[in-house]
């Protein structure tokens, strides 16, 4: 099949062009990108200053609501602990179920703190030793939990050997660099 | 008529084009790139101090404890009411009043009062005992007060130098001893 000769082309404006260009009333068409350019230009300057090159480390669990807060404190990548009002969950995986039992005593959770002190031990037999950087947990709790809940979370953590705890937060302006 | 020469040449003048193309292709890369990697949402924490137990002696402090340990004041938070105890003494700071959060009713606290509250204690703090650094803090409360309640109050603790919390959680009645035992205090 034979390649298309210009009159059967669709109207296009290379068309158009070559047609008014016979007529002797050519007129070059140009775009102004100039407005164009501007929005590029704030667009980019605004997403460079919200580029992250460290990237996200901590994966938000969409089953919470996390607190603000001014702290400016830069988050690091350790044992995840997610607290909910329904359910405490350590490196994905649900390990206590909130119910008034759990939200009745001020005790340290005896199931969450085998879970972490055999994640801890694992950690120790993986590496070989253990430095204070692995005995640090992030939790993530909901605004809704309850101080008793967190309070036994933590308690977990300590007597489990998780000598920091950190909690995670979402950062509000205002904070100062630390 | 013929025109008078002038002498001068008459050069038609162009107006030098930009070529701003590779420029829109440069931005069209550019720009999916950063909205790929932009982070919008910013996640920090807060690193809490450990802390000990309730003594029963509420109040007291013992010759072991060090002199920062003595000296760190506490936030006590009921279902009622604020507290703020310090080597000075224990003073109520406000009322717990409800307020709309993303449409639920929920208890609050006057940060206001206790922001001005810690700066106060903290001039003392340094006025009495100006070789002593006190950064930690303890967060006292009743079982049900919301995590969101707590951070805050470790928010404006942390604008006064108490940057180092802690967090107790004691039965109401126990809170009641510590605020009773702390009602003395000491003068600054």
């Amino acid at each position: 099949m034979s390649a298309p000769t210009k009159r059967h082309v669709p109207l296009t404006l290379g068309y158009k062009k070559n047609k008014a260009s016979v007529r002797g009333k050519d007129k070059k068409v140009t775009l102004n990108l100039t407005s164009m350019i501007d929005m590029f230009t704030i667009l980019v300057v605004f997403l460079l200053k919200s580029y992250s090159a460290e990237g996200q480390i901590v994966t938000l669990s969409d089953a919470l609501t996390l607190p603000e807060s001014r702290s400016d404190q830069k988050i690091e990548l350790n044992l995840e602990i997610i607290v909910t009002n329904d359910a405490i969950i350590v490196d994905g995986e649900p390990i206590v179920f909130v119910d008034e039992s759990v939200l009745g005593e001020g005790n340290p959770i005896p199931v969450l703190v085998e879970r972490l002190s055999d994640h801890l031990e694992y950690t120790r037999q993986m590496r070989g030793t253990i430095d204070e950087a692995e005995m640090k947990v992030n939790i993530q709790g909901d605004v809704a939990t309850r101080a008793i809940l967190l309070q036994r979370v933590m308690s977990s953590c300590a007597q489990a050997g998780y000598a920091t705890q950190n909690l995670t937060v979402i950062k509000v302006e205002g904070g100062e660099e630390q | 008529m013929a025109k008078a020469a002038t002498g001068r040449s008459h050069r038609i003048r162009h107006s030098p084009e930009l070529d701003l193309l590779p420029i829109m292709n440069l931005f069209c890369v550019i720009i999916p790139f950063l909205l790929l990697s932009a982070s919008f949402l910013e996640i920090s924490i807060i690193e809490m101090s450990p802390t000990e137990g309730i003594s029963a002696g509420a109040g007291t402090t013992s010759l072991a404890q060090s002199e920062e340990q003595q000296l760190q004041p506490k936030i006590i938070l009921t279902n009622e009411e604020m507290f703020l105890g310090t080597v000075f003494g224990t003073r109520s700071i406000s009322r717990v009043f409800l307020e709309n959060r993303d449409g639920e009713m929920v208890n609050s606290y006057d940060y206001e009062v206790l922001s001005d509250a810690l700066g106060d204690f903290r001039g003392e703090l340094d006025a009495a005992f100006p070789t002593i650094p006190v950064h930690k803090i303890t967060i006292l409360t009743v079982d049900d007060v919301r995590y969101d309640n707590i951070v805050m109050t470790i928010d404006v603790c942390a604008i006064h130098g108490f940057d180092q919390p802690g967090l107790q959680v004691a039965a109401y009645s126990v809170l009641q001893r510590q605020i009773l035992a702390g009602a003395g205090g000491v003068s600054p």
